[in-house]
C-alpha cells in the first residue's frame, strides 16, 4: 500500500472544501460529489492494494515528525480494521453529498465544505497512529458536526448541537487527561521509554505495565469520552436530540461514522493501554451496555417520531457491540467491528429514507404519516429492506454482527477441558448473551412497530400536504441510486460474510491476544472459574 | 405386534460412521431456484409491461416444480442401496472466522446442504405442496394481478427458499437463517393485505412471538457452540454420539448438564415456530393472510419446523431427561387445549388454523413419546389434507366473496361447481377426524398407542387427554363440514364484495375454475395416498419410518427382539436396567401380553391391560366416530347428509345452540379463546408499554435532567464568583499568576 494513500485521503476532502469555498455557490454540489466520489475512488485502491495477508500490520505507514520536542508527529498507517472504517466513511461521503442535493438549498457552499472537512477529520481518526493526532482529529470532528446541526438543523437545532458539543467535548477532554497520563508515565516512570511520545504501540506496550488501579482510572477516564460518544448508556442523551435535528447528511454521519469512533477508540485504546482494566470492569460495563440495549429498545417503542426511535435504536444497537468488544474473544471482538460497519450502512439507509419522507412531508410524526406502502412502493420496499437488516434478519449484514457479539458474549472464561472440547475462554457468560439477546426481541418490536405505522396500514398524510415542487411522489432515480449500492452491500455481507471476518481475524486475534497475555490476573480467572466448572461437573455426577 | 429392532438398530448403529460423503452439486438447485423465482418476481414489478401479467405466477410455479422434481431425483439419489446416504453439499464459506489450530478454536458456519433421508422427507413435501398451492394461488390472487401479485409471488417463493434452508442447511446457523426467513415471509404474507389494520396487526404479532422462540433457538445454538466448539452437524453428531452410547448403556451420570442443558432452549423455539403453549397465539392470527399462504406457510410446511428442529436434533434431546417429557406434555395440553377453542369458533378458517395448532401437539407429543416416525409420519399426512382443507376453505371464501362464517353458509357441495371441492373437503374432513382407515387415523394412532407404550412422566393421562381431544378433533371438523358443505343451500356473501366485483350489491358466487379445482383433486387424491405409504415397509412402520429411521432423527433402540427399549434419558433406569439384563430374557412368545413378556413389561405400559398397539385402532376409531356421529346429531342436515341422526334445516341454526346455555360460561370463554390474548396483554404487554414510557420520562427528566444540570453549574459557578471578575486589572495579574504558579508546581510535582 503506497504510502501516499492516507495522506491524500484526508487533504483531498480539505482540498475540495477550499475549492468550494472559492467557488460560486451552484457548483459547491458538483465539486463536493465529485471530490467524495473521488475519495471513494482512493478508497478502492487503499482496499485493493492493501496486503491482506498481513491484516493485523500497520500497512501504508507515513510519519512526519509535527512536534519533536515533545515526541509528537503526524504519523498515519492503517490495519485491516481501521481501513474498513475508512471505507465506510468513504462511502458514505458521496452518498451524503447526493442526499443533500434537493434538502439543502442555502448557505450550500458552508455546508458543503464542512461536510467535506468532516470527511477528512474521521478519514484522520481511524488513520492515525499518533495518540495526538488521533485526538486532535477525535476533537475535530465536533466542529463541523456541530455547524452542520446548528445551521441546517430542523426546529430545535441550537439546543441539540449546544449540547451535543458540550456533551461529548467534555467526555472527551477527560479522555484526553487519561492519554496525557499514560503519555506521561511512558516519559517518566521507570517501565516507561523514559522520552515523551505519542506513538501509540510505544505507549501500549508502557501501559500494560501500570498496575490494574492505575490501569481501572485511566479506563474510566478514556472510557468517559468514548462511551459518551458511542454513546453507552447512561451517557447517551445528546444522541436523540442531536440525530433528530440534524439534518440528514449529518445523523446518516453521525450514526455511520461518528458513533464508532467511540467504539474504535474503545478497541484500539481501552483494549490496548488497559487490557488489566477492562478485564476487571467488563461485567460492570457489560452491565451497562445491556441495560443500553433493552433500555434504549424499549423507548424506541412509545416514540411518535420515527426519527428519535431510529436514533434511540442506535444506542441499542450499539449496546450490543460494545457487549461483543467486551466479550474479549474473537468471536465477540470481530463481531463488534462487524457491527461497526452494519450499523453505519443499516442505521444510515434508515436515516436516509426518514430524510427522503421529510423532504416531501416535513413531518416524522408517525400519527400524522403513515401507510405509505400504496403510495410509495419502491420506498416501502427500501424501508422494510433496511428495517430487516437492522432488526438483525439473517441473511443481511445486521444479523451477521449481532450473532457473532452475542456468542462471544455467551462465552465464558472456562478453560478448554474435556469433555469442553469447544470451550474458547470469554470474559462474559451465558447470562449476559441472554439478558443482551432479548434486545433481538425488542428491536422486532419496535422496528415492526415502525414499519406497521409508517408503510403499512391505510395512508395517512399531513392535512396541508401538498406535492413536492421537485420530487416525485415515489423515490426518484437518485434516491433510488444512493440506496441501492448499500442494500446491496448489506445483502453481501449478509451472505457473504467469510472475506470480511478472513480480512479483520488477524488484528481481531492479535488484540485479544494482547488482551489476555497482559491481563495478569486472566489466568487467575480463569483457574478460579476452572474449579467452578469442575465443582459443577462434579455435582452433576454426584446427583446419580 | 410392532417389531421396534432389526432394521432400527442396525440405522441406529450405522448414523455413526464418519464424515458423509459429498453430494450431487446440483442439490443447491433445489435451494436456489426459489430464491431465483423470488428475484425473477421482482423484476416482474419493476418492468410494467410484465406486472400486468400473471407471469410472476408462472415463473413460481416453474421453478418450484423443477425444484421439486429435483427433489424427487435427489430422494431416489439418497434412498438407493441398502441405506439412506447422508451427503453433504456445500455451497460456500458462511462464517468463518478462526482464531488457532485446536479443534473448537473456530466458529465455521457454511453455507452448504446436509441431506439425509429426514431432509429428502421434508423436502418432497415442501417442494411439492409449494408448487401445488403456487398453482392454486395463480387464481386465486388474480384479482390482485399486478404489483401486489408480484409481491405475494415474491414472498412465497422467497418462503420456500428460506424453508429449503431451515431444512437443508448444513449447521444449526442456517437452519437459523431458514428460520428467521420464513419468520419474514409469514410476516410479509399475513401482512398481505396491509390496508386492514388486523392484518397488520396479525403479522406484528406472529413476526414478534417468533422472535421470542427464536432467542431461545439462538441460546440453544450458542450453548451447542460453547460446548461442542461446532455447529456443523455433520461434527456435530459424532461429538453427541459418546453421550448416545453413555445413554444406551444406562449411564446418565456421564451425560453433562450443559448438554441436557440444549435441548431445553431449543425447544422453546420449537414451540414458537410451531406455535405451541405458551407462544401458540400468532398462528390464528395468522389467518388473516391470503388462504394458499395459511394453507402451505401456516399448515403443512412452516409450522412443522419445530417438529423438524427436534426430530434433527433428536440425539441431544434423547440424552435430556427433561426435555422429551416436557415436550410431550406441551404438545398434549396444546392439542387439548387448541381444540377446545376450535369447537366453538365460527370462522371455518380460524377452525381449520386451531386445528393445525391441535394436530402440531400430537406431533410434538410424538415426539415426546419417543416415537419421532409417528410424529413424522403425522406430519406428513397432516401435510396433505390440512393443505386440502385449507385450500377447500380458500375456495369458498374466493367463492363467496370473503365469506367464512360456518352459519351464513349451507350446502355448499350442491351448488353447481362445486362438486370437487365438497368431496376434496370430505376427504380433509375424514383424514383430520382420524376415521378408520384414512391416513391421519394411521399416523394419530401411531403417535397415541406410543403414549401407553412409553412409560413417562404421565404419559398414560397424556394418552388419554388426546384420545378425547381425538374425539373432539372428529367433532369439530364435522361440525364445518355438516354445516357449510352439505344440508339446505343458502349462501351470504362476505364483506369482499366491492373488492372483487367494483359494482356493489351484486353478488354471485362463482364456483372455483381449473387450477384450483385440478390442485384440490391432486391434494384429495394425495391425502389418500398418503395412507398408503403405512403398509410400504411394514416392518419400519411405514416409507415415512424408513425415511426416519435412515436420519439422525431415529429412535434410539436398546436391545433386540422383543426386548427393544427405546432409549431416553427421561427413562435411564429402565434402559440401565435393560442394558444390564436385557440380553439374558427368554424371548417372549408372539401373543404374550406385555406383562407375560418379562423383559417387555418394563419396556411396554399397556392400555387397560391390553397391548396399545394392537388395541389403539379400534379405540382411537371409537373416539373419531363417536365425535362425527356428535357433530351428524348436532349441526348434520335431515337425512342421507346428516346421517339421518341430523335436523338442521337452516344454515344459521342447530341443535347445538340449544347446548350452549347449558354448557354456561364454557361456551363463551371457549369462544374468546379462553381469553389467553387478553391474559397476555394484560400480563405482558401492557406492563411493558407502560415501562417503556417510564423509561421514557426517566430518559427526559432524569438522565437528561441531570446532564442538563451538570451543564448548568458552571454558570451558577459563575454567577456566584462573579465578584472576583471586578475588572481591575490588578486581580486578574494575581489570578494569572497564582494559575501559573500553580501549574508549575504541578508539573514539578509529576516530573519529580
Amino acid at each position: 500500500m503506497s504510502p501516499w494513500i492516507l495522506p491524500i485521503l484526508i487533504l483531498l476532502p480539505l482540498l475540495g472544501a477550499a475549492l468550494v469555498v472559492l467557488s460560486h455557490a451552484a457548483r459547491a454540489r458538483s465539486i463536493a460529489f465529485g471530490i467524495t466520489l473521488g475519495a471513494a475512488a482512493m478508497g478502492v485502491g487503499a482496499l485493493a492494494s492493501f496486503d491482506w495477508s498481513q491484516a493485523g500490520a500497520f500497512q501504508g505507514e507515513v510519519g512526519v515528525p509535527w512536534v519533536p520536542a515533545l515526541g509528537l508527529s503526524l504519523s498515519l498507517g492503517v490495519d485491516s480494521i481501521a481501513l474498513l472504517l475508512v471505507a465506510l466513511t468513504l462511502l458514505l461521503g458521496p452518498i451524503c453529498v447526493a442526499a443533500s442535493a434537493t434538502a439543502i438549498t442555502e448557505r450550500v457552499k458552508t455546508y458543503y465544505a464542512w461536510l467535506l472537512v468532516l470527511q477528512a477529520a474521521m478519514t484522520g481518526v481511524f488513520c492515525a497512529r499518533d495518540l495526538a493526532l488521533f485526538y486532535v482529529f477525535f476533537e475535530f470532528t465536533l466542529i463541523p458536526m456541530y455547524v452542520l446541526i446548528s445551521l441546517y438543523g430542523s426546529t430545535n437545532r441550537k439546543r441539540a448541537a449546544t449540547k451535543f458539543f458540550l456533551y461529548t467535548f467534555t467526555g472527551s477532554i477527560i479522555a484526553l487527561a487519561g492519554l496525557l497520563y499514560v503519555v506521561w508515565v511512558n516519559a517518566s516512570a521507570p517501565y516507561g521509554s523514559g522520552e515523551w511520545t505519542f506513538d501509540i504501540a510505544t505507549l501500549q506496550a508502557t501501559s500494560v505495565q501500570m498496575s490494574a488501579q492505575q490501569q481501572g482510572w485511566v479506563m474510566l477516564a478514556m472510557l468517559l469520552g468514548f462511551a459518551v460518544k458511542v454513546p453507552l448508556f447512561p451517557v447517551h442523551t445528546w444522541l436523540p436530540l442531536a440525530h433528530t435535528e440534524a439534518p440528514t447528511a449529518g445523523s446518516v454521519i453521525l450514526a455511520g461514522v461518528l458513533l464508532k469512533l467511540g467504539t474504535y477508540g474503545i478497541y484500539r485504546f481501552v483494549l490496548g493501554l488497559t487490557p488489566e482494566g477492562v478485564m476487571e470492569h467488563a461485567h460492570a460495563l457489560a452491565v451497562l451496555s445491556i441495560i443500553g440495549i433493552v433500555y434504549a429498545g424499549l423507548i424506541c417503542w412509545v416514540q411518535r417520531d420515527v426519527k428519535k426511535l431510529v436514533a434511540y435504536s442506535s444506542v441499542s444497537h450499539l449496546g450490543f457491540c460494545v457487549l461483543g468488544m467486551l466479550a474479549l474473544n474473537s468471536v465477540g471482538v470481530a463481531g463488534s467491528v462487524m457491527y461497526m460497519i452494519n450499523h453505519g450502512l443499516s442505521t444510515g439507509a434508515l436515516f436516509l429514507l426518514i430524510g427522503m419522507i421529510y423532504e416531501r412531508y416535513h413531518t416524522r410524526d408517525m400519527e400524522e404519516l403513515g401507510g405509505l406502502a400504496r403510495k410509495m412502493p419502491v420506498w416501502s420496499t427500501f424501508m422494510v429492506f433496511f428495517a430487516m437488516a437492522s432488526v438483525g434478519l439473517p441473511g443481511l449484514n445486521g444479523f451477521v454482527s449481532e450473532v457473532m457479539c452475542l456468542i462471544g458474549a455467551f462465552q465464558d472464561n472456562t478453560v478448554a477441558q474435556e469433555p469442553f472440547v469447544g470451550a474458547t475462554p470469554g470474559r462474559l457468560g451465558p447470562w449476559y448473551a441472554a439478558v443482551a439477546g432479548t434486545g433481538m426481541i425488542v428491536a422486532a418490536m419496535y422496528l415492526l412497530y415502525m414499519l406497521g405505522k409508517v408503510v403499512w396500514g391505510q395512508l395517512r398524510e399531513p392535512a396541508d400536504h401538498h406535492p413536492h415542487p421537485r420530487l416525485p411522489t415515489d423515490l426518484n432515480a437518485r434516491e433510488i441510486a444512493i440506496l441501492s449500492p448499500i442494500a446491496l452491500l448489506c445483502l453481501a455481507i449478509g451472505l457473504f460474510p467469510a472475506p470480511m471476518l478472513r480480512a479483520i481475524e488477524q488484528p481481531v486475534n492479535d488484540t485479544v491476544q494482547w488482551v489476555w497475555k497482559h491481563a495478569p490476573s486472566a489466568a487467575q480467572y480463569a483457574e478460579r472459574d476452572m474449579q467452578r466448572a469442575s465443582t459443577s461437573i462434579a455435582r452433576g455426577e454426584g446427583d446419580r | 405386534m410392532h417389531n421396534l429392532a432389526g432394521p432400527l438398530s442396525q440405522v441406529a448403529s450405522s448414523a455413526d460412521v464418519g464424515v458423509p460423503a459429498q453430494g450431487p452439486a446440483w442439490a443447491s438447485l433445489i435451494v436456489f431456484l426459489p430464491l431465483l423465482a423470488c428475484a425473477l418476481c421482482g423484476v416482474c414489478a419493476i418492468v410494467p409491461a410484465m406486472r400486468r401479467t400473471k407471469l410472476p405466477a408462472w415463473i413460481t410455479v416453474a421453478l418450484l416444480g423443477v425444484s421439486f422434481v429435483l427433489t424427487v431425483l435427489l430422494y431416489q439419489d439418497v434412498s438407493a442401496g441398502e441405506h439412506a446416504k447422508t451427503v453433504l453439499v456445500t455451497s460456500w464459506e458462511w462464517f468463518h472466522l478462526s482464531w488457532g489450530d485446536a479443534p473448537g478454536q473456530q466458529f465455521v458456519a457454511s453455507f452448504g446442504f446436509y441431506i439425509d433421508s429426514l431432509t429428502v422427507l421434508w423436502m418432497l413435501f415442501v417442494t411439492g405442496l409449494a408448487t401445488l398451492i403456487a398453482l392454486y394461488a395463480s387464481e386465486y390472487m388474480s384479482h390482485d394481478v399486478g404489483l401486489g401479485y408480484c409481491r405475494f409471488f415474491a414472498a412465497f417463493s422467497l418462503f420456500v427458499f428460506s424453508m429449503a434452508c431451515l431444512v437443508m442447511g448444513d449447521n444449526l446457523l442456517l437452519l437459523y437463517l431458514g428460520w428467521e426467513g420464513v419468520g419474514l415471509c409469514s410476516y410479509l404474507l399475513i401482512g398481505y393485505f396491509y390496508n386492514e389494520a388486523g392484518a397488520v396487526a396479525a403479522a406484528k404479532k406472529a413476526f414478534i412471538m417468533n422472535r421470542i422462540g427464536d432467542l431461545g433457538l439462538a441460546l440453544g445454538i450458542m450453548l451447542t457452540f460453547w460446548h461442542f466448539g461446532t455447529i456443523q452437524y455433520a461434527e456435530l453428531f459424532p461429538l453427541v454420539a459418546p453421550y448416545v452410547e453413555a445413554l444406551k448403556a444406562g449411564d446418565i451420570g456421564q451425560i453433562p448438564l450443559v448438554v441436557q442443558a440444549i435441548p431445553l432452549l431449543l425447544m422453546v423455539g420449537a414451540f414458537g415456530k410451531s406455535a405451541q403453549l405458551p407462544l401458540y397465539v400468532w398462528l390464528p392470527d395468522a389467518m388473516w393472510g391470503p388462504t394458499p399462504v395459511s394453507a402451505l406457510i401456516h399448515a403443512a410446511t412452516m409450522v412443522t419446523a419445530g417438529v423438524y428442529l427436534i426430530a434433527r436434533t433428536y440425539p441431544l434431546f434423547a440424552v435430556s431427561e427433561l426435555a422429551l417429557p416436557i415436550v410431550a406434555w406441551v404438545g398434549t395440553l396444546t392439542a387439548l387445549l387448541s381444540a377446545t377453542i376450535a369447537m366453538a369458533q365460527f370462522d371455518i378458517k380460524r377452525i381449520m388454523a386451531y386445528s393445525t395448532v391441535s394436530q402440531l401437539g400430537y406431533m410434538f407429543a410424538g415426539l415426546g413419546f419417543l416415537t419421532s416416525t409417528g410424529a413424522a409420519f403425522h406430519v406428513f399426512t397432516h401435510a396433505f389434507f390440512k393443505a386440502s382443507l385449507f385450500l377447500c376453505c380458500g375456495a369458498v371464501m374466493h367463492g363467496f366473496a370473503g365469506q367464512l362464517d360456518l352459519r351464513r353458509l349451507s350446502g355448499v357441495s350442491f351448488m353447481k361447481g362445486w362438486g370437487i371441492v365438497g368431496i376434496a373437503m370430505l376427504i380433509g374432513c375424514l383424514n383430520l377426524a382420524g376415521f378408520p382407515l384414512t391416513a391421519g387415523f394411521f399416523s394419530k394412532d401411531m403417535i397415541l398407542a406410543e403414549a401407553f407404550v412409553t412409560p413417562g412422566p404421565g404419559y398414560a393421562l397424556a394418552g388419554w387427554i388426546l384420545l378425547v381431544t381425538a374425539g373432539l378433533t372428529a367433532y369439530y371438523t364435522f361440525r364445518v363440514f355438516f354445516r357449510v358443505f352439505v344440508g339446505p343451500q343458502h349462501a351470504e356473501p362476505g364483506d369482499e364484495v366491492h373488492a372483487h366485483d367494483g359494482h356493489d350489491a351484486h353478488f354471485h358466487p362463482h364456483a372455483p375454475g381449473w387450477a384450483i379445482n385440478s390442485v384440490l383433486a391432486i391434494l384429495a387424491v394425495a391425502s389418500i395416498l398418503a395412507a398408503g405409504t403405512y403398509f410400504i415397509e411394514k416392518e419400519q412402520h411405514g416409507w415415512v419410518g424408513k425415511m426416519v429411521h435412515g436420519s439422525t432423527a431415529a429412535e434410539i433402540v436398546v436391545g433386540e427382539g422383543e426386548h427393544a427399549v427405546r432409549a431416553a434419558a427421561f427413562r435411564h433406569d429402565l434402559v440401565g436396567e435393560h442394558a444390564i439384563h436385557g440380553e439374558s430374557h427368554e424371548p417372549a412368545g408372539d401373543h404374550a401380553t406385555p406383562e407375560e413378556a418379562g423383559g417387555s413389561s418394563i419396556a411396554h405400559g399397556s392400555f387397560l391391560g391390553m397391548d396399545p398397539h394392537a388395541v389403539m385402532y379400534y379405540v382411537s376409531s371409537l373416539f373419531g366416530i363417536a365425535g362425527i356421529l356428535t357433530a351428524a346429531y348436532l349441526h348434520g342436515p335431515r337425512g342421507l347428509f346428516g346421517l339421518f341422526i341430523g335436523s338442521r334445516t337452516e344454515a344459521a341454526t342447530s341443535r347445538a345452540d340449544a347446548l350452549v346455555p347449558a354448557l354456561g360460561p364454557l361456551v363463551q370463554w371457549a369462544r374468546h379463546k379462553w381469553y389467553v390474548d387478553e391474559l397476555y396483554d394484560f400480563l405482558i404487554v401492557k406492563p411493558l408499554w407502560v415501562l417503556s414510557h417510564i423509561f421514557h420520562l426517566i430518559d427526559q427528566l432524569l438522565i437528561d435532567g441531570l446532564v442538563d444540570l451538570m451543564g448548568r453549574l458552571p454558570s451558577i459557578g459563575g454567577r456566584s464568583i462573579r465578584p472576583s471578575q471586578s475588572g481591575v486589572l490588578h486581580g486578574y495579574a494575581v489570578g494569572m499568576a497564582s494559575g501559573l504558579a500553580f501549574l508549575l508546581l504541578l508539573v514539578w510535582l509529576l516530573t519529580l
